[in-house]
Formats: structure tokens, C-alpha cells, sequence
């Protein structure tokens, strides 16, 4: 990508006048253009590495290479995953690229249903690449676009320091279960691609927090650090260990990390005196 | 993936004009909606109560909703504890002890700034009433056995809840390190405990089951007794419970007493059994009433035992010894056959009606939340449900969750806290904050 028109695209969204006056840390509204800017590298980085995978993938898909297809399903998803919730800025492809079963009402049988968790149940709960070619095409089309429009976005401050608590969020509420990739098993990787994407946007607004508030930086550390730890174990040469061979344990260690990652990162916005 | 409302305006001047624009518009709305006064009730107005204002205390020998009346509205939240180290663990005691105080005295959180997430979810508004509150704190099995350094101090009886014969037991709604009994007159107010909690301690415990009941609420009587409330079988439940009013018949059922076999931490202490057990309703209201009455081994309109005229009456089996008054067989006379030797299985009741949905089959999950107190969890819940094994009521039941928990005494004042006692004994040195 080109870093000036990121770089420049981002100066313009951080303006005095979307800033409010910080309430928590002293930090001015220009203390966050560098940040913003370093983050909005971060998300077309992502982006790039996105599209190059998903093309795998989706070729994988289509030229019949179940077990190809079913090795790239993990990987793939993780730079999605990291950028969650800036791609989730935009519903109709958020929906169309990473909605599960759940969110429709015939669930895996609804003609709405594609994307990402649409090719896994192909792959791993029917075993076969068998009719999934236009949801390959689809998905490839969807990140296209998806790249496009946020090449030209001006990232909103607010969400991309609130991005930190709602990744957090997403785990909490739906993945410690197990329940995202319910097919392929592969919640692992989404996990670290979440705590991954969430840590970048805390280190990067760091410094202007921990003149502050150090004991906040240290206990928020601890946590992300507490994570990488316990999913550690859980690394294989490909990637990740399925999600049934996290113990009962290991699974409470990471849940409470989570909620106690959203309970602190969700001051993150306050703190740099963003509404 | 995102929920409808996150739908983005991509445009830049959107996003750069779109909430002040909305934000005027709803101040300039707001005046005018302000101006106009309604008269009398409206569809949404609050219903009133004057109970808000009551309030249990917290500090004492013992922890408070064991012996305290039963209001309308219980709860069991079930707890994995992360909490490892002696710190850790004195740390959410501690962090556990200083919520419940301020929950169930009641008052105002403290005010932030309006940029971070509120102090407190709100959900009672910006003053918490005590509405009657009591958080009692419970330990399980589990909690001992994980930590090396407790393990030693583990209650004699504490085990891990086993299945009996009946049981069906769902792993999700079953056992924990640590169990908390809410309740209250109000459901709302239950919960709003439970997420104070939830928001407190989430590095110290993460939530595993729960679940919630409710109490059927009657109409003052104009002489000033009081009868007991029904369960979902239309029975009156409690009717022979011990008088938990009766202090030293308290000190033989409930407390564990000084003289006990029991680790010196545990005196004034518990132990608590809690059951889910599902009620079949519509199989139930299709039995006869007869039937229904000779299963529970009581009158269903009064509550009274056959041959008596009010719930209170007392059966006397020994003028009855083969069942032709009161079926050997029935509930009430296999819980407590009112021998000499049943009278150390006596247990203290304290059970709530849930209901929480509707079954793959379309009947009702219905049921009874029991929970139930006893110095000795063998001699008392044990015992006593080992003698309903088998009785006729089971075709109408079915246990689907629970455990066993040991309930530390209670906080003396406002510089203790529930647990001390445990950490003490372990030889962990805890500061008394303030006196
Ligand atoms: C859904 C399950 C249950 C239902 C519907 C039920 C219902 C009743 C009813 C209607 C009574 C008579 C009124 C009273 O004294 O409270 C009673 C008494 C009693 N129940 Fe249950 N009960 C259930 C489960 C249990 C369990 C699990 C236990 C203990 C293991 C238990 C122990 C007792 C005892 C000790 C009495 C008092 C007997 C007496 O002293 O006369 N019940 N129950």
C-alpha cells in the first residue's frame, strides 16, 4: 500500500474539532495523529496479506483441494480477525463475509448465509468443496471491496481506540465458547488474531497513557501477557491446537483475562478524552 | 460479526457532522416533551413498593440469607475462581466482602466522568436500594482441592456433589469453587447484585451457571401469622421446616458448633446443598388430586398432614405404622420419619420456584431451586435424599444440577471479611484494615 495517502488520510480525521478536551490523561488531540496514522498502516497491512490469503483459499476452493482448503480455513481468518473491528464498520460486507449459521433464521440451509463460516461448513461439517465455488467468488469479491473502501476511509479515532475493548468484546461474548468456528475448530487462531489486534492499538496509544496511569499499562500488559502465555501452549508448527483440546482450566484462565481486558480497555476511550 | 446498529455512515462529512447534527435535534425535542405533565398512572410507571428501604445485615456470627426469611426472589450464581495465591485469594474475599457490604447496605456509587462506562450499571437508578438483600458466599470441593495450601483446611464433609439414583446431571449447571446465594424482594435487584459482582472481580472469578427463583407472594393475614408459600406443584413448602427463629435449635441444625469435629475456621459455618430439580408440571395437573396428595403425604388446599387442620399440625406416625393414614412411601414421611434417629438428619429449607423456558418436547422447564443448610452435609441433605431414592414423587422429578458448598461464617464487623477465618487457619497473615 502506499503509506502517504495513508498517513495523510488519517492526519485529516484527527482534527481539533472531533477531539473533545481530554478528561482522564493529558493528552492533546494531536498526541493521537501518529498513532492513528501508525494504526492505519497496521489495517492495510492486514488488508494486503487478507486478499492474498483469501485468494488461496478461495482457489484452494475451487479447484476442489479439500484438504488445501481445510489447512488455509485458520490461517486465513487471522488478519480479518485483527482488524475486526474497523472491517465491521461496514455491516453488509461484515455480514456477507464473517456472519455464522446463527445470525440467519434457516441458519446453514439460508440463502444468506456466505462468507468465511459459510465455506467452513462446507469444508468440515459436509467434507466437501462440493457447490462452494460461488461462495469462493463471493468471499473473494466481498475482501476485495472490503479493501477498497477502507483504503479510502478516514479512520474515526474513537473506533480505533475503542477497537482495543471491542475486540475483547467479541471474544467474550461469542468466541470463549467455541461457537465461531464450530465446524473447522480453529477458534484458536481467531483468538490470538484478536488479542493480537487488540494489543496493537493499546501499545500504540501507550505513551499517552502511561505518564498517567502506569498502573493501568502494567495490569493491561499483565493480562495481554497472561493470553499469550496460556495460548502458547497451544501452538503447533501449522498454527494452533483445535479448540476442544483447551482444558476447562485453560479456558477459565483466558475468559477471565478477556473480561478483565474489556472491563480495563473499555476506559481506553475516556482516557485519551474521547467520547 | 457486528449487530445492526453499527452501521457505519462512510461518507466524511457523516462522519464528521452526523452526531452533532442528531445531538441538537434531541436537545430541541426534549424541551417541548418536557413541558407536558401527565396525569394519573401510566402503562410504564414503576410499580411502587414500600420494602425497598428494608435491609439485612451483613456482619454477625453468621453470613446473612440463611436464617434471614425468605423474600420473593433467589438465586444461585456458580463461580470458576481464578484466584490461586494467598494474596489472590484474600485479594477476592476481600474485593468480594466490600461489594456485598455496600449492596446490601445500599447507597450512592461514586459519580465519573462521562467518558468512561458508569460506575454502576444503573439498573436500580442512581441511588441502590438495600431492597432487602443478602449475598451469602459458599465454597466447593473444588476450591480446596486446587489450592495445595487449603487443601488441608477443607471442611470434613465437603465432597463433590455425586449423582443419586434420579439424577440427570447437566455438567453446565453443576458444581463450582465458589457459589453465591442472592436474594431479594426483587429479581431486578438480584441481578443487579450479580452484575456488580460480574463488573468487580473479573480477574479473581469468571461465571459458570445460574440460576434464578421465585417466591409466590401472599396477602398480609389480618391475625399476624404467616403461612408458607407453594412451589410449582401447588404444595405449601416449608411447612415443617425448623423454627429459624429458634436460636439454639439453629446451633444444633445449621451451625457447625464449637465442639464439632469441623477445622476451628469452620465454626459458625455451614453447609450448603443445592439441587435443580425439574418438575414434570404438565404431568402433574394430570394427576389426580388424591394421588398428588398421598405422593407428598399432605393436603393440598391447606397443607396439613392427613388428619390435621392446619399446615403446622404434626403427623404422629408411631399411631400409624403401616401407612394407613400417611403412605409410608410419602415425601414428607421418608424426609423426616420423626424417629430418634432421623432427628439428626433434620435440615433448614430455603428453596425458590424457577421456571425457565420450554423444552425441546414443548413442556415447561419448570422446577425447584432447593437449597438447603446443615451443620453436617452427610447426616443432613445425604442422608435424607438417599431416603427419598425411589420414592413416588421421582416420576414428577428430575435433578439436573447443583452442588455442595461450604458457607464460612460471617464478617464480625466492617474490618472483616467472609473467608478470614479459612485464610487465618492457613496460615496466611491478614491486616484487619480498619476497627
Ligand atoms: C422438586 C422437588 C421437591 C418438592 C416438590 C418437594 C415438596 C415438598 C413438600 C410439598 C413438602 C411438605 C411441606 C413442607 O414441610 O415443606 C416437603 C417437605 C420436605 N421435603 Fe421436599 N420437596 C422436594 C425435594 C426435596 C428434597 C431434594 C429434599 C431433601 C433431600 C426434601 C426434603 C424435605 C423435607 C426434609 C421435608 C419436611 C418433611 C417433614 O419434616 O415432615 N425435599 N417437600
Amino acid at each position: 500500500m502506499k503509506l502517504t495517502t495513508a498517513l495523510s488520510a488519517s492526519l485529516f480525521a484527527v482534527t481539533a474539532a472531533m477531539i473533545p478536551r481530554a478528561a482522564m490523561a493529558d493528552v492533546s488531540p494531536l498526541d493521537l495523529v501518529g498513532p492513528i496514522a501508525d494504526y492505519k498502516i497496521y489495517v492495510s497491512e492486514n488488508l494486503e496479506v487478507l486478499v492474498t490469503d483469501t485468494k488461496a483459499f478461495t482457489d484452494a476452493v475451487k479447484a476442489g483441494d479439500l484438504e488445501k482448503a481445510k489447512s488455509l480455513f485458520g490461517s486465513t481468518r487471522m488478519s480479518y480477525e485483527a482488524i475486526e473491528p474497523i472491517a465491521e464498520l461496514f455491516s453488509d460486507l461484515d455480514g456477507s463475509i464473517d456472519s455464522r449459521a446463527d445470525d440467519h433464521e434457516k441458519a446453514e440451509k439460508d440463502p444468506e448465509f456466505t462468507g468465511f463460516h459459510r465455506i467452513e461448513y462446507g469444508l468440515f461439517a459436509e467434507n466437501s468443496t462440493k457447490d462452494l465455488a460461488p461462495f469462493a467468488d463471493k468471499l473473494m469479491a466481498d475482501v476485495t471491496e472490503l479493501n477498497k473502501r477502507i483504503t479510502d476511509l478516514t479512520l474515526p479515532p474513537e473506533k480505533v481506540v475503542g477497537g482495543a475493548a471491542a475486540l475483547m468484546e467479541e471474544v467474550a461474548a461469542t468466541k470463549i465458547s467455541g461457537e465461531e468456528d464450530r465446524y473447522s475448530h480453529t477458534d484458536l487462531w481467531d483468538f490470538k488474531a484478536n488479542f493480537d489486534g487488540s494489543r496493537k492499538i493499546f501499545e500504540l496509544v501507550r505513551p499517552l497513557v502511561e505518564k498517567d496511569d502506569s498502573a493501568f499499562v502494567i495490569k493491561v500488559s499483565g493480562n495481554f501477557d497472561k493470553v499469550d502465555k496460556t495460548l502458547a501452549k497451544y501452538k503447533t508448527e501449522q498454527g494452533y491446537e483445535l479448540y476442544d483440546k483447551l482444558t476447562d482450566d485453560d479456558r477459565a484462565v483466558l475468559a477471565a483475562a478477556v473480561n478483565t481486558l474489556a472491563e480495563d480497555l473499555s476506559t481506553l476511550r475516556g482516557k485519551l478524552g474521547l467520547n | 460479526m457486528a449487530t445492526d446498529e453499527t452501521k457505519l455512515i462512510t461518507t466524511r462529512r457523516g462522519l464528521l457532522f452526523g452526531a452533532g447534527v442528531a445531538g441538537s435535534a434531541l436537545a430541541a425535542g426534549l424541551t417541548s416533551a418536557h413541558s407536558v405533565q401527565k396525569q394519573g398512572e401510566q402503562v410504564a410507571d414503576a410499580p411502587v413498593s414500600d420494602k425497598t428501604q428494608e435491609r439485612q445485615s451483613f456482619y454477625g456470627p453468621h453470613q446473612a440469607g440463611i436464617v434471614t426469611p425468605r423474600p420473593a426472589a433467589g438465586m444461585i450464581a456458580s463461580f470458576h475462581v481464578l484466584a490461586q495465591t494467598p494474596d489472590d485469594v484474600e485479594r477476592l474475599f476481600r474485593t468480594l466482602s466490600g461489594r456485598i457490604a455496600f449492596l446490601m447496605q445500599g447507597g450512592t456509587p461514586p459519580e465519573l466522568d462521562d467518558k468512561l462506562p458508569p460506575a454502576d450499571s444503573g439498573l436500580l437508578g442512581p441511588v441502590v436500594p438495600p431492597d432487602n438483600l443478602t449475598i451469602t458466599v459458599s465454597l466447593g470441593s473444588s476450591f480446596f482441592d486446587q489450592r495445595d495450601w487449603l487443601a488441608p483446611y477443607k471442611p470434613l464433609r465437603l465432597s463433590r456433589m455425586k449423582a443419586f439414583r434420579n439424577d440427570a446431571l447437566d455438567a453446565d449447571l453443576c458444581h463450582g469453587d465458589l457459589a453465591l446465594q442472592i436474594s431479594s424482594n426483587t429479581p431486578d435487584t438480584n441481578i443487579h447484585a450479580l452484575r456488580d459482582i460480574l463488573k468487580n472481580l473479573p480477574d479473581l472469578m469468571v461465571l459458570r451457571w445460574k440460576q434464578e427463583g421465585s417466591v409466590p407472594v401472599l396477602p398480609p393475614k389480618p391475625d399476624g401469622t404467616h403461612e408458607s408459600a407453594r412451589n410449582f406443584l401447588g404444595f405449601r413448602d416449608g411447612s415443617a421446616n425448623p423454627d429459624a427463629t429458634d436460636a439454639p435449635l439453629m446451633d444444633k441444625i445449621v451451625w457447625v458448633a464449637e465442639e464439632s469435629d469441623e477445622p476451628d475456621w469452620a465454626r459458625g459455618g455451614t453447609y450448603q446443598a443445592v439441587r435443580i430439580i425439574r418438575n414434570f408440571v404438565e404431568r402433574w395437573d394430570r394427576t389426580p388430586l388424591g394421588e398428588q396428595e398421598r405422593i407428598i403425604g399432605r393436603k393440598k388446599p391447606t397443607g396439613a398432614p392427613y388428619g390435621g387442620h392446619t399446615e403446622h399440625d404434626v403427623p404422629d406416625y408411631s399411631k400409624d405404622p403401616d401407612g394407613a393414614i400417611t403412605p409410608l412411601d410419602a415425601h414428607i414421611r421418608l424426609a423426616n420419619p420423626r424417629t430418634k434417629q432421623s432427628d439428626s438428619n433434620l435440615i433448614l429449607r430455603r428453596p425458590f420456584n424457577y421456571s425457565n423456558g420450554v423444552s425441546k418436547s414443548g413442556q415447561l422447564e419448570q422446577g425447584l431451586l432447593f437449597i438447603c443448610y446443615q451443620a453436617d452435609l452427610e447426616k443432613g441433605f445425604i442422608a435424607v435424599q438417599k431416603r427419598l431414592d425411589g420414592e413416588p414423587l421421582e416420576e414428577y422429578i428430575k435433578p439436573i444440577g447443583g452442588g455442595f458448598f461450604f458457607t464460612p461464617p460471617g464478617p464480625r464487623d466492617e474490618a472483616d471479611f467472609v473467608g478470614r477465618t479459612l485464610l487465618e487457619a492457613a496460615g496466611h497473615a491478614v491486616t484487619r484494615l480498619k476497627s
